[in-house]
């Protein structure tokens, strides 16, 4: 008797757990503003924020910004930070080759990467 | 007499039964998928989907592309070739944003990459159309893909007789011969169906459906 109530439990929660969509985990987990920073931007604006990661090649038609570049960070303010991490480089009319964040990283991750830049430069916004 | 003929006729149909046989088998390949796994290849692709790739720390523990889908993503006669002379596809190390690629590939005699190759053509993902998206050189493909999102940003190409653009992504130059547009549509379209955790940033959303379109028969014919 016993058994077979503990056998039904068993039963229950694999039914849950396979009812459960997998990608709901991977929204659940938190992924730091250095982790989004080191996957999705370190690759054009460099392992320490300088601009010289390795997609910054001489062939490329623009250098990407210098994040601890204090003088050049702190005349983007805090809403211009957001929109060209969302939107890209367009949404200050600057360069397309700052590509738009806005379908990969959540509104969240956006927030705390905007504070993760003004860390690198030590800076606020105008 | 009768016993020698009897034989005969058996010898026959045993024959013709074997011959079946071997083609059968021929076609579902059998000979690509085991030289695929005794020649080591499982060590580091994965052969069977979908992803299980959860987050940033799932791509670093990988030692290369996952191949489940590589029927659907790949020219047919692009891997027989390219397992036989692998050159590298991606200027840096998988995953790597400090190492460069050096010519390491495992290299497959000729005889053995045409089956290798033939097996991993079955590998398709029923999340791929196929033979719907056609190579279309066009002004507004250029555009979308220089001017309205900087995907030479992370991607090398050829722009005339120059080789300009970034490195973090594969190549595309060649990308023609390549791979199959139908796949390059479906990859833009929804990323995660094969890459659940990828470094490319996801254009659903910001570039249309069209656009994507436009786009991937434009990148078909990229040489
Ligand atoms: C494909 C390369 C590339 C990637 C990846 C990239 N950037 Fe950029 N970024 C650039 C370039 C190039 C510029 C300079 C644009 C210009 O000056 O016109 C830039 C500029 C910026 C600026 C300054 C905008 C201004 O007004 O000067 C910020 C802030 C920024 N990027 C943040 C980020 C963040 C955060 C990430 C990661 C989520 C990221 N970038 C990923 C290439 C990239
Ligand atoms: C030590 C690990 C390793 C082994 C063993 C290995 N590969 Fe690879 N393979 C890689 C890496 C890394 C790449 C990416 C190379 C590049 O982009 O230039 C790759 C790329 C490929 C590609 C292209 C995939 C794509 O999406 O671009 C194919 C096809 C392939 N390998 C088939 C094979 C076959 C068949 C074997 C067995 C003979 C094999 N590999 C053995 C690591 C390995
Ligand atoms: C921030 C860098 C970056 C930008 C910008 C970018 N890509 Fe990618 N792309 C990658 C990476 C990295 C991969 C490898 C798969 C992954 O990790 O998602 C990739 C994979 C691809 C592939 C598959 C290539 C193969 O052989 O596996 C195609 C096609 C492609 N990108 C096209 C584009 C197009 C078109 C654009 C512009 C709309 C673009 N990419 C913008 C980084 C980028």
């Amino acid at each position: 008797m016993v058994n077979l109530r503990a056998f039904s439990l068993i039963i229950f929660f694999v039914l849950y757990s396979l009812l459960i969509p997998t990608d709901s985990w991977a929204a659940v987990k938190f992924v730091s503003a250095k982790e989004n920073y080191v996957f999705y931007c370190v690759s054009c604006h460099g392992p320490k924020g300088l601009g010289d990661g390795i997609n910054a090649t001489k062939t490329q038609p623009v250098t990407p910004r210098n994040h601890t570049d204090a003088i050049k960070m702190e005349r983007i303010s805090d809403e211009e930070l957001l929109s060209v991490i969302k939107d890209g480089g367009r949404a200050l009319g600057k360069s397309t080759m700052m590509p738009s964040f806005s379908s990969t990283l959540t509104e969240v991750e956006i927030l705390a990467l905007k504070d993760y830049l003004r860390e690198l430069c030590k800076c606020v916004g105008k | 007499m009768k016993q020698n003929k009897l034989l005969i006729i058996f010898s026959f149909i045993f024959c013709l039964l074997l011959f079946g046989l071997s083609d059968a088998l021929a076609k579902s390949s059998p000979a690509g998928k085991s030289i695929f796994k005794t020649k080591g290849c499982s060590s580091c692709h994965r052969r069977k989907g979908p992803s299980v790739d959860k987050e940033f720390s799932d791509l670093q523990k990988k030692k290369g592309p996952d191949l489940w889908f590589a029927g659907s993503k790949f020219k047919a006669g692009f891997l027989a070739t390219w397992l036989a002379n692998p050159v590298p596809i991606r200027p840096m190390k998988f995953y790597s944003l400090r190492e460069e690629s050096v010519r390491d590939h495992p290299k497959l005699e000729k005889e053995d990459a045409v089956s290798v190759a033939k097996f991993l053509m079955t590998l398709k993902s029923k999340k791929v159309k196929l033979g719907v998206v056609k190579a279309k050189k066009s002004a507004s493909g250029r555009i979308i893909f220089e001017k309205k999102q900087g995907c030479y940003g992370c991607h090398k190409f050829k722009k005339g007789r120059n080789v300009i653009g970034g490195l973090s992504g594969p190549t595309l130059i060649g990308v023609g011969s390549r791979l199959n547009p139908d796949w390059i549509y479906a990859f833009l379209k929804n990323p995660k169906d094969f890459h659940p955790v990828g470094a490319m940033p996801i254009y659903k959303g910001i570039l249309s459906e069209a656009d994507m379109l436009t786009l991937s028969r434009y990148l078909a014919t990229f040489k």
